[in-house]
């Protein structure tokens, strides 16, 4: 029933079609390029700074990178960075967001302080401050997936909201009242009753955040707070933002890889939620 | 009226642990990053025993760790943020920066909110016309950009191509440009301004249509409509008074995020203010210059959701009754 709203969506499918094609280049990648992740070789060419050729599409940085391959690679990792955040925000976001909602008393005033807390802190400072400091001097080696933490870490607190106020609004409806007097317990009512009857807004949340993590991500990359050994669309525009007087194409087609996959999971998500919740539509 | 005093209370006094638990988070990881002395020495020459000695006294080295977070929120409750490993009081040199971020992120939201309301009106208006479709498309690319890499291009054709406007800072050093000085300035601004204007806009304009839609669907619009009123009244005083609410919600988080962002676009445009500042103390693991300015930006965000939830209470009374 979604899926025949959501195939009705042109703006909908549009963004689908462009997540695939994001998700088969990051399957496919090491077989569309010449070469391999933060590799040098073309210096040793003699292509170093050449813009865009036949034989070097997105053309090559300074150093002697080749921006086709490296944007390619790089699709891989910042999708890595999207999914895996998501995924735990999501967990996180519907546990604390499921009990602040179903509980009353003073833990779930805690939460939903909590929770207001790290919705109005200005977190990209702090996801900033916590790579730099993490990366540099705590945890070293965990490469991306230190990234991915930190952001899980600040960046829950949407979903947890939604999920609380779904969850609020359900805890009073019969068929909970139903279960409830044949005797559930207050954890199957949640996770069996409620959390499956809101999974649709986590649904279109998460398509959302995907989006925002990897903006985040390349952000935090951009400013040198990123792993600089891992290929990310960030770490490139990085390494070309310098340079960008000469070789433009370095923070060209990087950026406008950010911008059409960022694009595609917006697209999707609002998609995906008007074929979830048909009531907003005419 | 005394709901909405009682409502203000509330709202302040919900700052408080919200401030704090950013002071714990900035202080415990800064504190990770390494003995702050070990950081000044690399910038002395032959420091003296006594110099090391007192800086380990102001420090507060000798002490455990709870009870120096316990010392540095004293200080910063006086108003004192502590010395930068620069050596300069970090106040003192905040107070610029804080004012350039300002002059940005604050002339990007006016503008954003006076141009973004009424595309989002009209765009609700002519729903599925051609004009609401190049709106919502050129809105949601503003949406998913990275605000940063927007600069970046825009540097790159109206500044090294065009050469119509400088690809950095806020003043120039030798030569105004447009041959004045007092021009010059309005030159710096331009090109931020346009980009931090364009996202901020397309977030606006986002959520006024999708509330405008939801609104111009109600039987009260139809009411008013059929008792004769002009087109006019009904859209502006009757569906955008109803619509407008959620919107000041998001300007005023959106203001929060854009403070937060200012580090990558300041970076870009060289705008000498807090974001960059940041940017080059996290770099240079100048840790009390960044305990600093997250504390100054968190206060600064905290006062624009006091305000949003100020001008709400306003726009839609029933909020301050619990």
């Amino acid at each position: 029933m979604a899926w025949r709203r959501f195939r009705r969506n042109k703006s909908g499918l549009i963004g689908g079609a462009i997540v695939i094609f994001f998700i088969l280049v990051a399957l496919a990648g090491p077989y569309l390029v010449a070469y391999p992740p933060r590799s040098y070789q073309s210096l040793y060419e003699g292509d170093a700074g050449d813009p865009p050729s036949f034989k070097h599409p997105f053309g090559v940085e300074i150093s002697g990178i080749d921006v086709f391959s490296e944007t390619v690679d790089s699709t891989r990792n910042d999708l890595y960075v999207g999914l895996a955040a998501t995924l735990i925000t999501t967990l996180i976001g519907v546990a604390i967001g499921a009990l602040a909602g179903y509980f009353k008393g003073a833990v779930s005033d805690i939460l939903l302080g909590v929770t207001q807390m790290f919705f109005v802190i200005p977190v990209l400072l702090l996801i900033l401050l916590f790579a730099r400091v993490f990366s540099i001097l705590v945890f070293k080696g965990l490469g991306l997936t230190l990234i991915v933490l930190i952001l899980s870490f600040f960046g829950w607190s949407g979903i947890a909201f939604i999920v609380r106020g779904e969850t609020l609004r359900l805890k009073e409806m019969e068929f909970v009242q139903a279960a409830r007097s044949l005797g559930a317990r207050p954890f199957r009512l949640l996770f069996r009753h409620i959390v499956p009857n809101i999974l649709s807004p986590v649904i279109v949340i998460a398509t959302l955040d995907i989006a925002g993590f990897i903006l985040t991500e390349v952000v935090v990359s951009f400013l040198g707070f990123g792993d600089p050994n891992t290929s990310t669309w960030g770490l490139l525009l990085n390494e070309g933002f310098p340079y960008v007087r000469t070789t433009w194409w370095v923070a060209l087609f990087p950026g406008l890889a950010v911008v059409f996959c960022v694009l595609g999971f917006n697209l999707m998500g609002d998609g995906l939620s008007d074929a979830l919740n048909p009531r907003l539509r005419e | 009226m005394a709901s909405l005093v009682r409502y203000v209370i509330r709202r302040v006094l919900f700052m408080i642990p919200v401030f704090l638990g950013v002071a714990i988070l900035t202080f415990f990881v800064g504190n990770a990053a390494g003995n702050p002395i070990d950081l000044i020495r690399a910038g002395l020459r032959n420091p003296s025993p006594a110099v090391l000695k007192a800086l380990q006294a102001y420090y507060h080295l000798d002490q455990p760790v709870w009870l120096r977070f316990l010392y540095w929120l004293w200080d910063l409750i006086h108003g004192n943020l502590g010395v930068s490993i620069s050596g300069r009081p970090v106040l003192s040199q905040i107070g610029p920066w804080t004012f350039t971020t300002l002059e940005l992120q604050v002339l990007s939201l006016v503008l954003a909110v006076a141009i973004g309301i009424p595309i989002g009106v009209f765009s609700a208006k002519h729903q599925y016309s051609k004009v609401d479709y190049t709106i919502t498309t050129v809105a949601i690319f503003g949406y998913s950009m990275p605000t940063f890499w927007l600069g970046i291009m825009v540097i790159i054709v109206f500044s090294f191509y065009l050469g119509w406007f400088p690809s950095n800072g806020a003043v120039s050093v030798s030569y105004p440009w447009w041959g004045s000085w007092v021009l010059d300035p309005i030159a710096h601004l331009i090109l931020p301004t346009a980009v931090l204007t364009y996202v901020s806009l397309a977030t606006i304009v986002r959520l006024v249509r999708a509330n405008m839609l939801e609104v111009l669907r109600q039987d009260y619009i139809l009411a008013a409509r059929a008792s004769g009123l002009s087109e006019r009244t009904v859209t502006y005083r009757y569906a955008l008074r109803n619509a407008i609410s959620p919107v000041v919600t998001i300007i005023g988080l959106g203001f929060g995020a854009a403070l937060a962002g200012a580090p990558a676009l300041e970076t870009t445009f060289s705008w000498p203010g807090l974001g960059y500042a940041f940017t080059q103390a996290a770099l240079a693991l100048d840790i009390p210059l960044v305990q600093g300015i997250t504390i100054v930006i968190t206060i600064m965000v905290l006062v624009a959701n006091l305000v949003t939830d100020l001008v709400y209470a306003v726009v839609d009374p029933r909020v301050t009754v619990q």
